[in-house]
């Protein structure tokens, strides 16, 4: 290999080098730029909200949502927005932020105030409704592929023949009793992820997807429902009373789009 | 003997066949000897439109054939259209019977006789009676717009209903209404008999200051006769409600396909021969005609609702109401919800019925109440039912305050206002519990003080209780999906099953590995014969004939100690040529390897070279 190549090899790798470094440095500066106008923006909207300013801090914290979500960012728009009398709103996105973090005191309790102010009585969950609400559903899909793993893997990878055979077994009967268990806790929480939540003040509920269908009666704002099928601008809802009729699209929104 | 005998029995083959014969004579004479020829004549019906046919039978019992002497009777004609026989045996007696039909159209309204008819037969010559009948006017024509204004306007033709195959009547319950008022009304479809429709869309509705319910898709069927037509009538039971004051003119429409029955005309007369529904039936085809059938214009009055006397709580309820209230809990303590259920029932806009309201709502929060109808009988008819939450505010309410509805009676036309009573109410331990919820707003005022007084920005909210926003607003990347929808986790659980997949495999190969003793010899042959022959391999490259055919020996002791399941250092020369043949070669360099170790053999390297050849293919071959 000739001198000229052997620096030109050299001189390459250290610009290729220098140019990566470059561009760490430059999206690194980017995406920390990001975090702190994203940090103040969620900074000034609780500002706001101290201030009384709920619009503003509804605004701001909207802004940020729309790039992305957090626990505390869901929390703080439902504040905003039960402070601003926007009941749905604000029951929607603490139904958002439990679903990311079930077992939040705070979230849950500002959850059931807002409802006990107003008059959005729930029935009482039973002892397995209590149970799969212990979790939110990512929680037990963890849990239960963790299970899994570790099922087959002592099924797969015996430590020992014969002096830990039983201990194996009891182990793995273990798992598997967690893994079911868990398969259980996500399937419940997956059938309450498609609720949603009626965010208008006056829903009418009707016997047909149209505009002059009679009115089976108003549902009140706020009420958990779960969609069925959709046609047009309407949606088949069933609420948590069993009454099942066709509800505005708007005036409903679905608590996980996914 | 053998003569009487013989005799006797012709006797009674003789009385067999006269008993046969008598039959014979019976069936077929007796009956012919009763066949007296009867004439008779009818006409089918005896009244019928001058634009219809009627059935004209000459009926003969007793003959095979005959031919009538038809008259001329002015104003009628008779056309043939058929003959038909009738051979009837009914318990034992038999009759015989032709029949003639003639189609008798007449060209005159009035009485008519078709004087008796001379018949002939083979028998003789009969004469029918004379047949008297009516000829009437058109059923079309007869209707006059005057028919309709006496009489039951439902079975009677109204002005241009007889020329059409088809109408529609509108009939509401009332002419005038009040601005909102449901009236029940009745929409009517009449189709001729004979005639099939296909509806093309459902009654609608044209005109102004009126709205129509949503009519239900399956009308009731029935059959009507109007001036003694018969129609196929649907009906649809629905109400409207008027919408703008002053007078209204209304109609309603239909659009509908109607297959008509096509007739054969007569080709000598040019005119229909099967005017009859029977004959048509039978003998028409279908055609399809598009056909918008309309009502004809009604004058409806859309009444203002009296300002007089109107209620403040007034929502605009018009109807005959009933109020129903009852409440639970009733026993309750301080701060608990109460739920209120009310019931109005009866006839009306219930569109328009919002829920009652509590005479004072002092001292009590309430809720926003939800509702549901609940349809009962027709239009406008059933129950509206509200649920209401309430807390009382103060402790020491003992009831629920009388709780009053308001509407606009039509048939009075005055506005009413019904009240349900105030319900008692039980409150336990409201002193204690007072007291108790005094404190803790005392406390709070003092916080909210403290507060104040430390941050003077900040705001008393309007929903107190809440707690407090989050400060950190942690990675805002969380998503609202579940994991198994995410790309990471399903390469994720892949990449696991995959490991497990794998996994089980090895598991398998080692437990059938493990399970058969024979796979586990032939591995560890194979095994050891890869040593052994790298070490024959050393001594050959070597040229040491001593390790050479040391380890030929070794080897051999080993392979053949596996196989025979014997420890491979106590198999000697004795035991190969035992237990192998004269000419395997195996004995050979066992043989070779013995007198090496103890006589101190020799060998080129051509033949170590051949040796380990035949060793190496002899013990695989053992493999």
């Amino acid at each position: 290999m000739s001198f000229f190549t052997q620096t030109f090899i050299s001189q390459f790798r250290v610009s290729s080098i220098v140019g990566v470094c470059c561009c760490l440095l430059f999206f690194g500066q980017n995406v920390c730029a990001d975090e702190k106008a994203q940090e103040d923006r969620f900074q000034s909207a609780a500002s706001a909200y101290s201030k009384g300013d709920y619009k503003k801090a509804i605004e701001e914290f909207e802004l940020l949502a729309g790039n992305g979500l957090s626990v505390p960012l869901l929390y703080n728009l439902g504040n905003s927005y039960a402070q601003d009398a926007q009941i749905g709103k604000a029951i929607l996105n603490y139904e958002r932020a439990l679903r990311l973090a079930p077992g939040d005191s705070d979230i849950r309790g500002n959850l059931e105030l807002v409802r006990k102010d107003q008059g959005l009585f729930q029935e009482e969950q039973t002892l397995g409704q209590r149970f799969i609400a212990l979790l939110g559903l990512n929680q037990w899909i963890a849990m239960a592929t963790i299970a899994s793993v570790l099922f087959i893997g002592i099924m797969l990878f015996p430590l020992s023949p014969g002096r830990i055979r039983s201990s194996r077994y009891g182990l793995a009967l273990c798992c598997l009793c967690v893994s079911i268990t868990a398969c259980s806790g996500a399937i419940g929480q997956y059938q309450q992820w498609h609720d949603g939540v009626v965010v208008a003040s006056d829903a009418r509920l009707r016997v047909s997807p149209f505009e002059s269908a009679a009115s089976i009666g108003t549902i009140q704002e706020g009420r958990l429902l779960r969609p069925g099928k959709i046609h047009k601008k309407y949606v088949l809802v069933v609420d948590e009373a069993g009454r099942s009729g066709w509800l505005a699209a708007d005036a409903f929104e679905a608590i996980a789009n996914f | 003997m053998k003569r009487n005998k013989y005799f006797h029995e012709h006797r009674i083959l003789l009385k067999g066949v006269s008993i046969v014969c008598f039959m014979l004579f019976v069936f077929t004479a007796v009956p012919l000897l009763h066949a007296a020829v009867e004439v008779s004549a009818d006409i089918t019906p005896r009244s019928f439109p001058i634009d219809r046919a009627a059935a004209f039978n000459i009926t003969v019992k007793g003959v095979r054939s005959f031919q009538p002497d038809m008259p001329e009777v002015d104003g009628l004609q008779f056309h043939q259209r058929g003959k038909s026989s009738q051979v009837e045996i009914i318990n034992g007696a038999y009759s015989s019977s032709v029949i003639l039909t003639y189609l008798v159209q007449a060209e005159r309204i009035g009485k008519f006789t078709i004087p008796a008819i001379e018949v002939n037969t083979k028998d003789g010559t009969a004469m029918t009676k004379e047949v008297i009948f009516e000829v009437t006017a058109s059923q079309t024509s007869a209707v006059t717009p005057q028919a309709s204004s006496s009489g039951n306007p439902a079975a009677r033709l109204r002005s241009g209903e007889g020329q059409k195959l088809a109408f529609l009547r509108v009939l509401p319950a009332k002419d005038k209404s009040y601005l909102g008022e449901v009236v029940p009304v009745q929409i009517k479809v009449y189709f001729r008999d004979g005639i099939k429709p296909n509806l093309n869309s459902l009654p609608q509705l044209h005109g102004d200051g009126y709205v129509l319910q949503q009519l239900g898709r399956e009308p009731v069927q029935t059959r009507e006769h109007v001036n003694n037509i018969p129609y196929s009538v649907l009906t649809w039971d629905s109400a409207f409600s008027g919408i703008k004051e002053g007078a209204h003119d209304i109609s309603m429409e239909i659009d509908t396909t109607l297959l008509l029955p096509e007739q054969r005309r007569s080709t000598s007369l040019g005119q229909s021969m099967f005017n009859d529904p029977f004959f048509s039936s039978f003998f028409s085809s279908y055609r399809e005609k598009n056909v918008k059938v309309a009502s004809p214009s009604l004058g409806l009055t859309v009444l203002p609702l009296p300002e007089e006397g109107r209620p403040a709580g007034f929502s605009g309820a018009i109807g005959d109401f009933h109020l129903s209230v009852s409440a639970s809990p009733v026993e309750l303590a301080p701060g608990d919800p109460i739920t209120l259920n009310m019931t109005v029932s009866g006839q009306g806009n219930f569109d328009r019925v919002q829920a009652p309201k509590l005479s004072t709502e002092k001292g009590w929060k309430t809720y926003t109440p939800s509702s549901e109808f609940l349809k009962d009988g027709g239009p406008g008819q059933g129950k509206k039912v509200f649920e209401q939450a309430l807390v009382a505010k103060d402790p020491a309410l003992k009831e629920i305050p009388a709780i009053e509805f308001n509407y606009f009676d039509p048939a009075a036309a005055v506005y009413k206002t019904l009240t349900a009573k105030p319900i008692a109410l039980t409150v336990k331990g409201a002193v204690a519990k007072a007291v108790d919820s005094v404190v803790p707003k005392n406390e709070q005022a003092e916080k909210e003080q403290k507060t104040n007084a430390e941050s003077v920005q900040e705001v008393e909210p309007p929903l107190g209780g809440l707690a407090p926003l989050k400060l950190n607003p942690e990675p805002m990347d969380q998503k609202l999906s579940p994991l198994f929808t995410r790309k990471w986790f399903q390469i994720l659980l892949a990449v696991l099953l995959l490991a497990a997949i794998i996994a089980g495999i090895m598991k398998n190969r080692a437990t059938r590995y493990a399970n058969n003793p024979r796979l586990q010899r032939d591995q560890e042959m194979k095994h050891l014969l890869g040593l052994r022959m790298a070490e024959i391999d050393t001594a050959l490259s070597a040229h040491d004939t001593k390790g050479f055919l040391a380890s030929c020996r070794k080897t051999i002791q080993e392979q053949l100690g596996l196989v025979w399941n014997v420890e491979a250092a106590a198999i000697t020369l004795a035991d190969l040529k035992k237990r192998l043949p004269e000419d395997s070669v195996l004995l050979g360099v066992f043989s070779a390897a013995d007198e090496s170790a103890y006589g101190g053999q020799e060998l080129s390297q051509q033949q170590m070279q051949e040796f380990s050849d035949h060793l190496k293919i002899e013990l695989e071959a053992l493999i």
